[in-house]
């Protein structure tokens, strides 16, 4: 006995060893992408490291930023939630017509229609064994015609009032929905990382059957999980109808993948079981960024940015990938 | 496990695809545009500066798959290089309401002294024009009328009369049917109010005439492809029809295929008139297979510039300017093309 842990025991701190240096790399390699990035780009443009640059980044950011907070639950959890771009609009459609009976109902109504879209997309996935591409893909198309239905062009709100300044305002100099997206993920990383239900997320993503076997109320929890990420959408929806005073029918479209794109570029696998909130919220703020360096390159046609936010993706893919294959092969 | 990860990679080609695809779509909007008034905006403490000292930017709002819209952006490099201005800034909102207005506060931030937009929509870009406002940077909309209060937020609004394109389609739809037709419409995506200006314009003069008769109308989304599909479905159940109004282009383009898959002659057994005067449909006109196409004219570079340096100046500018729309048939569409008239 003393004879084999002997001979193993370097080889299996070894193996630890490497396997938190591939953990560590796959959780904070978006961070430190957006660090080079940020300093490289600003040496280069002084303008973008500029104080009020540096607000518009995250304030124009902090709107996906919620939604990529849902959407990295719900892949952690190995789901898929393809329905938070047309709730984003139905939010703010929701919005404008909620507004005449107080900011109070403007800024919670979206949040519980996006709630209640999730446990019904959360009961078919989680009861009926569908598949969360097919359920959330029936839930985009049919909540795009709900708010088309109910708003056939932009709604201007008109004098909104306090409504207006819960996403205009300022708290110290900085914008209001930059706190909202620092305290919202904030929470999301205290529930994700110190609560049953975190650990649960991880153990339904890394394997389910196993999950369950450990007393995981696998259903509930996935119901829960969609229910947060239809509530986050519809809130960013609220909040983008605050801060543009305006319901959007159409606003939204492409941000499911775009919020996808952002958790997987900041290490959150799309198997599920793997992914941090620092690398997803990196992952947003990286995307936003590249989009502002295009502005600040001035006469660059915008099909670079979706060329160089699909480079970024596919790299950051190669990069988990490989890395996945090292950590589970050795 | 070899389930999970094939979905993986899969999954992760799609994104990839997707972000670098567009959503496209060829939807040009804005409110019915107003009648050209008298009001103007004036500068009361003029800078006068001169272009050679200013920084303009440009927020265009869709992507420039939209023959419009590069024709657009053309115009407004084009007519900022001849104004020589110090630097022409510009960024693209890709059908992002919340990206227009980030991409105008950071062309405020990059120095902009004056602004030239196209808006996404007909309302959301209130924190951006107050941005502009607040630093007194004088912005000009173009295309699409958007919300805001003329000489505050915007110093005036150019673009074409979309009700009165309409208008113009439907009498000429009138002329080249005698009067009697069995038609379909082709309309744009919902959702915005070009939509809503071309459909009423066209229901106006239709309703005058009893024997014109609208039997289908449907949502093509400005889409070439889907167009195509709704006027297959519409000719099945209707092989009577002997009439289309496409309310854009790309939406007449997809209904003469589906005459033609349908065994019809267009130009012959079905009229098409069409609203945007692009290249590839004037090209249809100059051959007989569309009756008529009203433009939609982009070219606003030269006007935006003349109104932020009158502006700059302490000249009058008219608040409201609407363009002038060619209108092309058969008879002068071969000779528009030559002549390099057509975008």
């Amino acid at each position: 006995m003393s004879d084999t842990a002997t001979t193993h025991a370097p080889a299996a701190r070894d193996h630890a060893r490497r396997e938190r240096l591939v953990a560590l790399v796959q959780s904070r390699l978006a961070l430190a992408v957006l660090i080079v990035v940020t300093l490289g780009a600003g040496a280069y443009f002084p303008n973008l490291l500029a104080p009020t640059n540096i607000e518009n980044i995250v304030t124009a950011a902090s709107f996906l930023g919620l939604i990529v907070l849902g959407q990295s639950f719900v892949l952690i959890m190995g789901g898929l939630d393809l329905s938070v771009g047309s709730m984003l609009a139905l939010g703010t459609v929701i919005s404008a017509y909620t507004l005449p009976y107080g900011w109070p109902v403007a800024l919670l109504a979206p949040a519980v229609a996006g709630a209640l879209v999730g446990l019904i997309d959360g009961t078919l996935i989680a009861r009926a064994k569908m598949a969360p591409f097919i359920v959330t893909l029936a839930a985009l198309l049919g909540i795009h015609g709900i708010a088309l239905a109910l708003a056939k062009q932009s709604m201007d709100l008109g004098d909104a009032g306090f409504f207006g300044t819960i996403a205009n305002g300022e708290i110290a100099g900085i914008n209001n929905m930059i706190w909202i997206l620092l305290i919202a993920f904030a929470l999301g990383a205290l529930v994700l990382n110190r609560t049953r239900y975190g650990m649960a997320l991880f153990a339904i993503g890394g394997n389910e059957d196993a999950a369950r076997m450990m007393g995981v109320r696998v259903e509930r929890i996935k119901i829960a999980t969609y229910m947060l990420s239809g509530a986050l959408a519809g809130l960013a929806g609220a909040l983008l109808a605050a801060r543009l005073n305006s319901g959007l029918p159409t606003a939204g479209e492409g941000y499911e993948l775009q919020s996808i794109a952002a958790a997987v570029v900041g290490g959150v696998l799309l198997t599920g079981g793997v992914g941090t909130l620092t690398g997803a919220l990196s992952g947003v703020l990286l995307l936003g960024l590249i989009q502002n360096i295009i502005n600040q390159i001035g006469t660059l046609s915008a099909s670079y940015q979706q060329l160089a936010s699909g480079a970024f993706l596919l790299v950051a893919v190669i990069i988990q990938s490989l890395l996945s294959h090292r950590r589970g092969g050795e | 496990m070899g389930f999970s990860s094939t979905r993986g990679s899969l999954l992760a080609a799609v994104l990839v695809g997707s972000l670098a695809a567009t959503t496209a779509g060829a939807a040009w909007a804005a409110d019915n545009g107003a009648a050209d008034n008298a009001a103007t905006c004036t500068n009361k403490s003029p800078s006068k500066m001169p272009f050679s000292k200013m920084t303009v930017g440009f927020s265009q709002s869709e992507n420039l798959q939209n023959p419009f819209r590069a024709a657009e952006t053309k115009s407004v490099r084009d007519a900022a290089k001849a104004a020589g201005v110090k630097r022409l800034l510009y960024a693209n909102a890709n059908s992002d309401q919340a990206k227009q207005v980030s991409d105008i506060q950071s062309m405020i931030n990059q120095g902009a002294n004056a602004l030239i937009v196209a808006p996404l929509n007909s309302t959301g870009l209130k924190p951006a024009l107050e941005a502009a406002a607040a630093k007194g940077i004088p912005v000009v909309t173009i295309d699409r009328q958007t919300a805001g209060k003329p000489c505050r937020d915007f110093i005036t609004f150019m673009g074409s009369d979309f009700h009165k394109q309409a208008v113009r389609a439907a009498k000429q739809l009138v002329k080249a049917t005698g009067g009697k037709a069995k038609i379909v419409e082709l309309q744009g995506a919902y959702g915005n109010s070009v939509e809503t200006a071309r459909t009423d314009g066209f229901a106006q003069i239709i309703d005058q005439h009893k024997g014109m008769q609208i039997v289908a109308k449907q949502s093509a989304k400005w889409s070439t492809t889907e167009a195509q599909k709704v006027m297959s479905q519409i000719l099945l159940s209707h092989p009577d029809v002997n009439a289309v109004y496409a309310q854009s282009d790309t939406m007449a383009l997809g209904a003469i295929k589906a005459i033609q898959q349908f065994g019809k002659t267009p130009g012959k057994d079905i009229q098409v008139v069409s609203i945007d005067g692009t290249t590839e449909a004037v090209k249809l006109v100059a051959n007989g297979q569309i009756a008529a196409d009203i433009e939609t004219n982009p070219r606003f570079g030269k006007r935006a510039f003349q109104a932020i340096h009158d502006y700059m100046n302490g000249q009058p500018v008219k608040q409201t300017i609407i363009m002038h729309d060619h209108l092309f048939t058969p008879a002068n569409a071969q000779k528009s093309l030559d002549s390099g008239k057509v975008y």
